[in-house]
């Protein structure tokens, strides 16, 4: 496989931010259907599915050398977005060495890793990284494990600790986050974190993910894709800089919300870890513009109605309430009323 | 009482005693337990109880007998945490502790127990006394104590606070976002609902 990575790219400031046609066709649209509401979607995380992003246990896509930059910048600003509690220092090495592991698999030509016994090295071209180190000695690396190997991972990720028939959030690198604090939330039960989501209690949702993931195997991990809207294609919208990035709310018009309004979409996998039995949670970021998104019929359509519909309590909660009647009407347009095939696949070959 | 429909808000109970209990540790954010902090059937006497009484002049007695239906008084709740955190470090398996007050008290209580590795199955809580709420600012991470509006300006950086529901145990606090980050100087009125 071929990938062209855009290092230049920039998440902030300038937004100099754009997809290839591959990128977009690749983009793991969040909506099965053309109405939204809260579900349990958690399915086996199997290589291969209805979009390329699918087809990795780890995806790296062309933005993957620009994200890892934006990462380190906000770790410089905010040391605190990667803390991991102590009694997780063993989910800290599974992590190395499952993310290690899958990418030097999935892509022979941008990472390796090589054993003998304990001293492991590891080679990652496209950032100039090449280090040996001894597995299960922390002062052997730059950084703590989880910190290591995730300042070179796109997307967030959380180390959930279980106990008392409860997952504890006990660790995170949290730098692209929809607004959640690692900061507040860590050492949270899976209820208290979750806590702020309408609807979706009521519903038993996280009730009945609790004890699906509870039983989570080795081996047996599981994805299932949410979705927010971001205003600019901005990663770090974090609580801590909502003073920051709330402001482009209010930037939207009828102008420019095809390039400023952004379809942003997690691809949620879950991974049980073999010597912690903890579980690393995985929250790989992707961000679409309407404008991008209005390039394939099925899309645009489905887009249009899912936002028309939505309910307001999930407007509200997602931030949409400034903006949603902009997208409307600029989607409107698009829509023919034709029927959209069910799945989230683009139907589309090319561009 | 609002209620925002955030789960991670604590929800408190009348005290009953836990029968699994081996000993069982009372502590009162005041001179004496409150009627409406425990059920009717509570038996205080099988409790070994701690009450903070609020003077300074209270006589540094030796540790009594750390045994059902003993009274031992402290001068603040500081003092109480103080004692609590050397007792915790002796106990063994089997301890449980009820505790009523503030979330205030409370919650600085559950910060002790977790470090001395109690789980929260060993504590109950229940919520008497004032409703002002410690609040944590997500943006500068100042902890502004006692308040009891739906909007306060954080004492760390100034900005105008919406108090949520969202709590966390670790830090013993709400949170609190700046209301007017999307359209600064839009504030709303602060309405008193924590008094």
């Amino acid at each position: 496989m071929t990938l062209q990575f855009k290092p230049n790219e920039t998440f902030r400031s300038d937004f100099a931010y754009g997809k290839s046609d591959a990128d977009l066709l690749r983009f793991p649209f969040p909506f099965p259907e053309d109405a939204y509401m809260y579900s349990v979607n958690i399915e086996p995380h199997v290589r291969g599915g209805p979009t390329a992003a699918f087809a990795h246990v780890f995806d790296i896509d062309e933005h993957y050398v620009a994200e890892c930059r934006e990462r380190a910048l906000v770790l410089a600003e905010d040391p605190k977005r990667c803390q991991v509690l102590p009694h997780m220092e063993m989910a800290e090495w599974d992590t190395l060495e499952l993310i290690m592991e899958s990418l030097a698999a999935d892509y022979p030509d941008h990472f390796s890793l090589t054993k003998a016994g304990d001293l492991w090295t590891w080679v990652n071209r496209p950032l100039g990284i090449q280090q040996s180190f001894t597995f299960g000695e922390a002062h052997t690396l730059p950084y703590g494990p989880f910190e290591y190997i995730t300042r070179q991972a796109q997307g967030d990720f959380t180390l959930q600790d279980q106990r008392d028939d409860n997952l504890y959030v006990d660790g995170g690198m949290v730098t692209t986050q929809a607004d959640w604090s690692l900061e507040f939330n860590i050492g949270m039960t899976f209820h208290e974190w979750h806590g702020p989501v309408p609807l979706a209690h009521e519903k038993g949702v996280f009730d009945r993910a609790l004890k699906y993931l509870l039983r989570l195997q080795y081996g047996r991990p599981v994805r299932r894709l949410n979705w927010t809207i971001t205003i600019n294609p901005r990663l770090d919208t974090s609580p801590e800089n909502y003073p920051v990035w709330g402001p482009d709310r209010t930037t939207v018009t009828s102008e420019n919300v095809g390039e400023k309004v952004h379809l942003r979409v997690e691809l949620q996998t879950l991974f049980r870890l073999p010597r912690s039995n903890a579980i690393l949670f995985g929250i790989r970021c992707y961000l679409a513009s309407v404008a991008d998104l209005a390039r394939v019929p099925k899309w645009r359509r489905r887009l249009h109605r899912v936002l028309r519909d939505l309910h307001p309590e999930i407007q509200a909660y997602k931030g949409l309430p400034r903006y949603r009647q902009m997208v409307l009407d600029h989607l409107a347009p698009f829509d023919d009323g034709a029927p959209t095939s069910p799945g989230i696949q683009s139907d589309l070959d090319a561009l | 009482m609002t209620d925002q429909g955030i789960k991670s808000r604590p929800k408190y109970q009348r005290l009953a005693l836990d029968p699994s209990g081996r000993h069982h540790l009372l502590l009162i954010d005041g001179p004496a337990l409150s009627s409406e902090a425990a059920d009717a059937g509570f038996d205080i006497a099988a409790c070994e109880t701690w009450i903070v009484i609020r003077r300074s002049a209270v006589p540094p007695e030796p540790i009594l007998a750390e045994a059902p239906g003993a009274i031992r008084p402290f001068r603040s709740t500081a003092h109480l945490f103080s004692a609590l955190q050397d007792r915790l470090a002796r106990e063994t398996m089997g301890l449980r502790i009820y505790a009523a007050g503030t979330e205030d008290f409370l919650w600085d209580i559950h910060g002790i127990a977790d470090q001395a590795g109690m789980s929260r199955q060993e504590l109950r809580f229940c919520h008497v006394g004032s409703k002002a709420r410690r609040i944590f600012c997500v943006h500068c991470r100042t902890i502004t104590a006692g308040v009891k509006t739906s909007i306060v300006a954080c004492s760390g950086c100034g900005a105008s606070l919406f108090v949520r529901d969202h709590f966390s145990r670790r830090l013993a606090a709400f949170m609190g976002v700046q209301v007017d980050a999307e359209a600064p100087g839009e504030v709303p009125d602060a309405e008193e609902i924590y008094a």
